[in-house]
């Protein structure tokens, strides 16, 4: 393969440009039938070793050309005449990252550990709403994000905290919700969650 | 002997000239030509099969036929046109060029014989001329290669069978490019290609790249080896995964030899052709309706109209 050939993924998999999608797996699946295991068909033209390296750079054309976005940011590049150095594989990934809304990367959280506070979280018995809100804050997780990852609504999440009761659902409920909550925030499930129903009901007995 | 001419329907060089090759005997050359001739016949075009099987001629077996005593020794000998060894055959619009059978003596297919003999093939008035070539990468049979319109290369599944059409296809391209540049040139890469084949580093060897830095006089002629593709025919398939191996040698020829081979299709192993080809009857007159006739209808499709196999949007 000519060097000029090597980041040209469509002679790789051997599909023509505008192939539809179908066309580039049927191609990649029959690549990858060619030169992994024992296929007669490259008996005395390539060694093990030569048919091992095909298969990477195979693995790495379908890759692109399998994904939609990847795909047409490469034929951007490919029919803008940019250089052969800008259509690797991990220039399309960096170029398509920066694309993309990251929303997710941003919430990565960096715990901090504060050894008073971990020391009066393993001490403390008697839980209620404001101690889980301490601890939540302490753990560095938004309410929108505690919402997002236990799929409880927000609002439920900040009446639970503020010890609302008007703003909730049956105890049952609250139960559910309260032993998610806990076990998100990685605390002692089953005591943390027993204290605060044990204070919950105390709110809720005026009623 | 007027079969041809009174069912022609074009008149001279407008002819196309297949040759059934292959690398290894008793992959079904034959039996393929002979196949293809009938179904081109069935297909409504005057049809001539040359039987160029120097090391004994067997197309007749193939079609059902009795040896001619017309055959290809009086064309050469010059005591006979071509026209007059025509023999025609049971099949409508199927006729024979019975090839070498009552010769004791050692015949070479020559580059001079070659180019006589397509040259007045291509004056038939036949629509197609199969050519059923003897087996491995001889000089005459790659001398016949280079001349003709389409060149079917027929393989089985078997390693022994797919290495002897690689060094089929090696040969072709060699004999193609010697003519186009000097002997030391040549000499060299053919030294380049020996060290490549007895290296065990990994690093891709590019006979594109190679060409373009030593021969570049020879690029033309590589580039142009691409616009008549040699047709890959995988016969005696048993199974499905053997039948997709002609996209796997396709890929191969591509990334290795950097040359168009085009897949043109498998044929099923099937018990009746052995048993039609002892009884004298040739299995797509016998079974016309079977999925084999299917297949060689759809490789002379292939052949003659692509554009007729398109799906239609």
């Amino acid at each position: 393969m000519s060097a000029d050939g090597k980041f040209n993924y469509y002679a790789i998999l051997e599909v023509d440009q505008h192939a539809p999608q179908h066309e580039v797996t049927t191609a990649f699946e029959r690549a990858k039938k060619t030169y992994s295991g024992d296929n007669p068909a490259i008996y005395t033209i390539f060694s093990q070793d030569e048919a091992r390296e095909y298969l990477k750079i195979i693995e790495e054309a379908y890759s692109v050309l399998g994904n939609k976005t990847l795909r047409s940011m490469y034929d951007k590049k490919l029919f803008g005449k940019s250089s052969v150095e800008d259509l690797s594989y991990a220039s399309l990934l960096k170029a398509s990252q920066a694309n993309m809304p990251q929303t997710k990367k941003v919430e990565k959280i960096v715990p901090v550990v504060d050894e008073a506070m971990e020391k009066e979280i393993r001490e403390k018995t008697d839980w209620s709403g404001p101690d889980l809100k301490k601890v939540r804050e302490y753990r560095g997780l938004s309410i929108e994000r505690l919402s997002q990852i236990t799929k409880i609504n927000s609002y439920y999440i900040r009446a639970i905290e503020d010890m609302n009761a008007k703003g909730l659902p049956a105890y049952v409920f609250v139960r559910g919700y309260v032993l998610q909550i806990v076990r998100e925030l990685g605390l002692d499930q089953k005591n943390v969650t027993d204290s605060f129903i044990k204070n919950y009901k105390t709110i809720m007995k005026p009623e | 002997m007027d079969l041809v001419q009174i069912t022609g329907e074009k008149c001279g060089m407008g002819n196309s000239i297949w040759a059934v090759a292959s690398g290894k005997g008793g992959v079904g050359k034959s039996f393929i030509s002979a196949s293809l001739a009938i179904t081109v016949a069935k297909l409504g075009h005057p049809v001539v099969i040359v039987d160029l099987d120097i090391t004994g001629a067997n197309s007749h077996t193939c079609l059902g036929m009795n040896p001619s005593p017309l055959n290809l020794r009086h064309y050469f000998d010059g005591s006979k046109t071509l026209q007059e060894i025509i023999v025609p055959s049971s099949i409508p619009k199927l006729s024979l060029i019975q090839g070498l059978w009552d010769s004791w003596n050692l015949f070479e297919l020559t580059a001079d014989r070659v180019e006589k003999l397509v040259k007045d093939l291509r004056e038939l008035t036949a629509s197609y001329v199969i050519i059923d070539l003897g087996a491995g990468g001889t000089h005459g049979n790659i001398e016949v290669f280079k001349h003709v319109d389409e060149k079917i290369l027929v393989t089985t599944p078997e390693p022994t069978s797919l290495e002897k059409n690689y060094r089929f296809i090696e040969g072709y391209i060699c004999s193609k490019i010697q003519p186009t540049t000097t002997p030391d040139k040549y000499m060299d890469w053919i030294h380049a290609l020996r060290e490549k084949r007895h290296s065990t580093n990994s690093s891709a060897y590019s006979i594109r790249n190679y060409i373009t830095d030593k021969m570049p006089e020879s690029l033309p002629t590589f580039e142009a080896m691409n616009n008549s593709p040699i047709h890959v025919v995988v016969n005696s398939v048993r199974s499905h995964e053997q039948s997709s191996l002609g996209y796997s040698i396709r890929s191969v020829c591509n990334k290795y030899f950097e040359l168009e081979v085009n897949f043109l299709g498998s044929i099923n192993y099937d018990n009746a052709v052995w048993q039609s080809i002892r009884l004298h009857e040739p299995v797509l007159i016998a079974q016309p309706f079977t999925p084999l006739a299917g297949q060689f209808l759809s490789l002379c499709k292939h052949l003659i109209d692509p554009e007729e196999l398109r799906a239609v949007v």
